[in-house]
């Protein structure tokens, strides 16, 4: 096992600091993708065949007509609540099913009925329902385009690039032949005892698959790869060779799309006429390159395009391997160039086109129509869930490394934090902690008395990780892999036995979590009496799940391995989600239902926001990489999953003092604060870079705990509406341009504004302050700045630059103590920040912090809002039961005036002065001890 | 002006009965005295003494709030009472752990702490004592090192002087000897020049040549012949081989026989070379070693000899007191607390390499397959010690 450890990292050191391109196929060396993509935009062979139209009040079916090898195809189109439209083509008879993907929608979407228009042999018009929203499909050539009013929304298949490689026989083998002959008999014999030959059968008859070969003999013999293809020493099967989709979408007036993740890549996603597509299969990457297409560790199929007037999103859900091609009919214009078309009156309207192409399953896509950000948000959130609602530790900071040895490693790193006085809520343990890679146990000389250790750590209200991941090594003396293999839970080989791959124990096995039963069985591995020497502060961390399998193709299962009748080509991007959602449900139940699990995963698909974190992967200790997290993590949330984090520090080579204190700082303000490292690296506790760096290091956490109350607030808000927790400027300001690019900032939630630094050795930084009516308060000094403005801001190591904004109130719990569950009690201060019209607005949530029991109406939610002098909390669930032992301790008003005086109004209706203090030269009034129960009514007027 | 408010703040206040002010010192209940006002300890600011305590933050350097959570910067002064007092930062006051051992963090939380101070302090009061008998029983053990050390420390004194001694006796050999040597090769010289001196005398001369003719003439007839040169002479390299009548001959000038005058001037001077024939059962030169010289000469060679014993004996002597020397030049502690390490070695095996570290001397590294490498010179252990 460790030889082989040793080979592996020898094979990956010896390739430099940086990926092995090679190791990963460009769009060329991907069969289905050079093929697809060798289709130009032409007029398309489809055509409707609009006498199949069948309108019900769900759905209008239609069969689609290849006119070229005359395969027939079945358009389903469905309008769903919400503003979106469903397409789905399959195969009308499809030689065997085609893989459509489950688990992921969180029902079946409700429908709304479509009624039809107007109808001609060209085409029908169907109503959408509000605002004069149609869909026209037209007939020949096919195509469908989505309009409001007089403008066009969205067209599919404008470019003629609908593609759907049928299942075939494969001419050259025994089967086909017996096959042909057989159906090409049974076509006789119907004839013979059909009286007519109708219509209806001849076209039947076109669409059987036998003969559908036949026709499209051509096709297949002019491209290599449908049956078999190479890449480096795998080979692939293919037994049921060619099977790709794909489709164009035009996005007329849209200049800007985002999402795809996961790539190393900007917010904004470029144009890919010049090189590969972007790519969306799950891989584990060896030191990603930044700044290009490559797939990374997870993939969520959904775009969302934006303009000023508008957003929508592309939700393509299929779970093989995907490339993504953009193109754009203004990029590579320059400024200058888009100037002119606009004086010349000559522009054409700018508009992006996109095309999805994925290498087997079926077409099935959900277009969000918006039109605003937040209504795209709720629409992909009512298809596939919201964010989980994560238990709030998680939402402190997290100390992990490769490896904490021991358990005196562990005891000692966790008094590092106090005798530091750094509060942390989170320690981790990576795969050293077993016993020899066998998951779910422990090393029996380094952790011989986990619970132990575990018991030390609940003493200090802190928590642990450990990891979890799903490859399991293969030896008969492992109750678990004993156990997978009586029920034959492994994924299977292209012959049928058991497969396996090289892993971190050596030889692994990989569990079908495809399957329920599997996943029952693994979720029911994580009880106390099964998994033994655990607590209930003991959470899991599931990394390698995309699966990576060492000696695999692109490091990875082989796309022929079963998963049942299913090959692993056509679950591949879903697998980690289930390996994340089994993991998370095992936390549930081993607590009876009640408790919110942790669970950490590395790869993900659409719907993973639903069980819990996502981080960023194996990033490495540069600058760039510090600044790159913030796309990353943008494009993450606007796709759902909100709970995003890179490893602070960076996880390859060894930080130096600046770039490690300004990615805690960074860190500090973005959704899943975690550092992390690399087993080869210096250890880089925040205490071991001098007394001046810890003290920065300590401050910027403390920032974090004392922001705990919004971090919260903002992720029962995502969690109840799928509004991301980090969000782009665009988001907040769908109107302004100059936001539409910008990913060197961001919002937490729509009141901070953070900007990072992330240059080395900077003595200032340029924010963009977005908001044309806004003013924005600098957190550090209360300083007053203008909206839609491009502010420098002079910087040292102490900080960087973050702003409240005008009109805003934000809680935060400045008693920064161990752990957040030392805070809980804690008093709030309330940092009420006025905009021009001296109002503000914010909001206050309050739950145990750990159980479901939020869902039973246990929490307090209230509004808060400064109006008129006047700030008062009023009830925002009166429904809701909870107490809580806060209570205001301060408020703080940025932007005051002087009162003369301060009076509290409580429920009892009792008055009472507020003592106060004003600092004129900032305008910031602070208001003494006001005392008032968080939970309660109050009012405090300033007179 | 805030020198005269703390001034007045500290002996005015002492005129009222202090109020129990949590979280502090008992050196600084006399920042807390109560009366209307309290200075923030920093001076930064005049608050109201209900102030104090209050749960709300209003000094910067946190001293209002000693006995809360209230100020960032704070400090909570646990007494423990029968333990070692401490301070905790304020932010463990009431967050539900116990860090004072008396309880008293924790007076407004869910945690239910017991005083464990005496249980503490008697844990405390016994390491303490382990302690101290590990520390007297250290002690113990340095003052004999001590003592053993000093005796050591005397000993290689004492062994120094002496060597010391011995040096000198040697040195005082060393030029008797020098001295004898010199004498005997002077003797030798003298005699050898008396020697050459005879040499050229004629009589010692004339004496030889005719002393030998004597031993060639066997039948004392007054001239030698080819008969008596072939009985007489032979060969230097071979004198089984009888020469020949031609050689015998030539050796005669190429005549019969030769008279002493004619030997003189002939054969004499062909046998005194020597380096082709010579007299039979004689060295090849036919001159007799001087008895004289000769025992001038054995003189000489065992002054010498001896010269040289004593030379050696003297530079080993010099030589183990130069060692003797470096070893005392080093430190070994104030008390020789040390110098029993001296002539020590210690191995440690560190996975394939064992180690030896020998204090004052070599640090070698040995691996299994036997290499070994020298490390460097461990030259003052006491340091690290």
């Amino acid at each position: 096992m460790a030889p082989v450890l040793l080979l592996w990292l020898a094979v990956c050191l010896s390739g430099a600091w940086a990926v092995d391109r090679g190791n990963f196929k460009t769009c060329d060396q991907s069969a289905f993708c050079k093929r697809q993509r060798a289709l130009k935009p032409a007029e398309s062979p489809y055509r409707a065949l609009l006498e199949t139209m069948e309108l019900t009040n769900t759905k209008l079916t239609l069969q689609l007509i290849n006119d070229n090898n005359k395969v027939r195809l079945l358009l389903e189109l469905y309008r769903l609540q919400g503003n979106m439209t469903r397409v789905k083509i399959n195969e009308l008879k499809p030689l065997k099913p085609r893989y459509e993907v489950p688990d992921v929608l969180i029902r079946e979407p409700p429908t709304e009925p479509l009624s039809l228009l107007s109808q001609d042999e060209n085409g029908v018009v169907l109503s959408l329902g509000a605002e004069s929203q149609r869909v026209i499909v037209s007939a020949r050539p096919f195509r469908l385009d989505i309009m409001e009013g007089r403008e066009v929304v969205m067209s599919l298949n404008s470019r003629g690039l609908l593609a759907f490689e049928h299942l075939r026989m494969r001419k050259d083998t025994f089967s086909y032949k017996v096959t042909s002959t057989v159906a090409s008999v049974w076509d006789n014999i119907k004839r013979v005892f059909t009286s007519q030959t109708e219509p209806e059968v001849e076209k039947n008859e076109e669409a059987d698959p036998a003969n559908q070969a036949e026709t499209a003999k051509d096709e297949d013999k002019a491209v290599d790869g449908m049956w078999e293809e190479t890449f480096k020493s795998h080979s692939d099967s293919k037994p049921n060779g060619p099977s790709a989709v794909s489709l164009d979408f035009s996005l007329p007036g849209v200049e800007h799309v985002y999402g795809i993740p996961e790539h190393a890549d900007d917010l904004r996603l470029k144009t890919t006429d010049n090189g590969d597509p972007y790519r969306l299969y799950n891989l584990d990457v060896f030191q990603y390159e930044l700044y290009n297409p490559m797939a990374l560790y997870g993939a969520v199929p959904v775009m969302l395009a934006h303009n000023t007037h508008r957003t929508t999103g592309i939700f393509w859900l299929n779970a093989a391997e995907t490339w993504v091609d953009i193109s754009s009919n203004t990029a590579g214009k320059t400024v200058f160039g888009k100037m002119l078309d606009y004086v010349q009156g000559s522009s054409e309207t700018p508009q992006t086109d996109v095309r999805w192409i994925s290498e087997s399953g079926i077409i099935d896509v959900f277009i969000m129509l918006g039109p605003t950000p937040t209504d795209v948000f709720a629409q992909y959130a009512s298809l596939t869930g919201t964010q989980s609602f994560p238990p709030l530790a998680s939402l402190g900071y997290h100390q992990c490394r490769w490896n904490y040895n021991d358990q005196e490693d562990v005891r000692s790193v966790d008094a590092g934090f106090d005798e530091h006085d750094i509060p942390y809520d989170f320690i981790w343990l990576d795969i050293e902690h077993t016993d020899g890679k066998r998951y779910f146990t422990w090393d029996p000389h380094k952790f011989a008395t986990p619970k132990e250790m575990l018991q030390g750590l609940k003493d200090k209200k802190r928590k642990m990780v450990a990891i979890v991941d799903p490859h399991i090594k293969v030896d008969s003396n492992y109750k678990i892999h004993n156990e997978i293999r009586s029920r034959d839970f492994y994924v299977k080989n292209k012959d049928g036995g058991d497969y396996e791959g090289w892993c971190w124990p050596g030889n692994a096995g990989y569990p079908d979590f495809t399957r329920a039963d599997m996943r029952d069985w693994w979720a029911s591995m994580f009880a106390y009496d099964q998994y033994e020497g655990t607590m209930d502060n003991l959470h899991t961390w599931n990394d390698m799940n995309e699966p990576s399998v060492f000696n695999g193709p692109e490091v990875t299962m082989h796309k022929d391995a079963m998963h049942g009748d299913w090959e692993h080509r056509d679950v591949h991007n879903i697998y980690g989600l289930y390996v994340h959602r089994a993991t998370a449900e095992g936390l549930i139940q081993r607590s009876g239902g009640t408790e919110r699990p942790f669970v950490l995963t590395r790869a993900f698909f659409a719907g993973s926001q639903r069980y819990g974190a996502v981080w960023t992967g194996d990033n490495a200790a540069e600058w760039d990489h510090l600044k790159i997290s913030i796309p990353m993590c943008l494009s993450l949330g606007l796709v759902g999953i909100s709970f995003c984090g890179a490893d602070v520090g960076g996880f390859f080579k060894s930080p130096g003092a600046e770039l490690l204190v300004r990615w805690y700082q960074t860190g500090a303000y973005q959704p899943f604060f975690r550092a992390h490292a690399h087993m080869d690296t210096a250890r880089r506790e925040p205490w071991l870079f001098g007394p001046e760096n810890t003290a920065l290091i300590r401050e910027a956490v403390r920032q974090r705990y004392t922001l705990l109350p919004y971090w919260y607030q903002l992720f029962y808000q995502a969690h109840r509406t799928g509004y991301p927790v980090m969000r782009p400027l665009w988001v907040e300001y769908p109107q302004d341009p100059a936001t539409f690019a910008v990913d060197n900032e961001f919002l937490i939630g729509k009141d901070l504004l953070v900007h990072p630094v992330t240059e080395e050795g900077a003595r200032g930084v340029t924010a963009f302050l977005p908001g044309k009516h806004e003013v924005w308060f600098d957190v550090h000094t209360f300083q007053k700045h203008n909206g839609a403005q491009n502010l420098y801001i002079p910087v040292t190591m102490s900080s960087i630059p973050v702003f409240q904004r005008g009109g805003s109130i934000i809680p935060r719990k400045l008693r920064v103590r161990r752990s957040s569950l030392c805070m809980e009690d804690d008093p709030y201060t309330l940092y009420v920040a006025l905009n021009v019209q001296r109002t503000a607005e914010g909001e206050l949530y309050i739950d145990d912090g750990h159980t479901f029991n939020y869902e039973k109406k246990e929490f307090i939610h209230r509004r808060l809002s400064f109006i008129n002098n006047s700030l008062s909390s009023v009830n925002l669930a009166p429904d809701a039961q909870f107490t809580t032992a806060s209570w205001i301790e301060r408020i703080v008003i940025l932007g005051a005036s002087k009162p003369s005086k301060v009076i509290v109004k409580t429920t009892d209706g009792q008055e009472s002065p507020v003592e106060f203090e004003f600092d004129a030269s900032m305008s910031v009034l602070t208001l003494r001890k006001p005392g008032m129960n968080a939970g309660e009514d109050w009012t405090v007027t300033l007179q | 002006m805030f020198f005269q408010i703390i001034f007045a703040a500290v002996f005015s206040g002492g005129l009222v009965d202090a109020r129990k002010i949590r979280g502090i010192s008992s050196s600084y209940k006399r920042f807390y005295r109560e009366r209307k006002s309290f200075l923030c300890i920093d001076g930064s600011k005049i608050i109201p003494f209900e102030q104090v305590n209050d749960d709300y933050c209003d000094c910067d350097d946190g001293s209002d709030e000693p006995g809360t959570s209230a100020c960032p910067r704070g400090r909570f002064y646990c007494t423990n009472l029968g333990f070692r007092p401490h301070y905790i930062p304020s932010s463990r006051v009431n967050d539900g752990i116990c860090d004072c051992c008396d309880a008293s963090d924790e007076y407004n939380s869910h945690a239910h702490c017991q005083n464990t101070c005496w249980n503490l302090g008697q844990k405390e009061r016994a390491y303490v004592e382990v302690q101290m008998r590990t520390l007297d029983e250290g002690l113990r053990l340095k003052q004999q090192l001590i003592e053993e050390g000093v005796l050591l420390w005397r000993e290689k004194q004492a062994q120094l002087r002496e060597l010391q001694q011995v040096a000198e006796d040697l040195q005082i050999k060393l030029e008797e000897h020098r001295r004898r040597k010199h004498e005997a090769d002077q003797l030798k010289e003298q005699t050898l020049k008396a020697l050459a001196a005879g040499d050229s005398g004629l009589g010692r001369w004339n004496r030889t040549v005719s002393s030998v003719f004597q031993l060639l003439d066997s039948n004392g007839d007054g001239s030698i012949t080819v008969d008596e040169v072939q009985a007489k002479v032979s060969f230097v390299h071979d004198e089984e081989q009888i020469l020949s009548e031609e050689e015998a001959a030539a050796l005669l000038g190429g005549g019969q026989r030769m008279d002493l005058i004619k030997f003189q001037h002939t054969l004499w001077e062909v046998l005194t070379k020597g380096d082709n024939v010579k007299i039979k059962d004689t060295p090849s030169s036919p001159v007799g070693e001087d008895p004289h010289l000769q025992a001038a000469d054995k003189a000489a060679e065992w002054e010498t000899t001896n010269l040289k014993k004593v030379e050696e004996a003297y530079d080993t002597v010099n030589m183990e007191i130069s060692d003797l020397q470096k070893k005392l030049a080093i430190d070994y502690g104030t008390d020789w607390e040390f110098l029993f390490l001296n002539s020590q070695c210690y191995k440690l095996k560190v996975y394939e390499y064992t180690y030896t570290l020998c204090p004052f001397n070599q640090v070698l590294q040995k691996n299994t397959a036997g290499t070994e490498v020298s490390l460097g010179m461990q030259l003052n252990p006491i340091l690290p010690l």
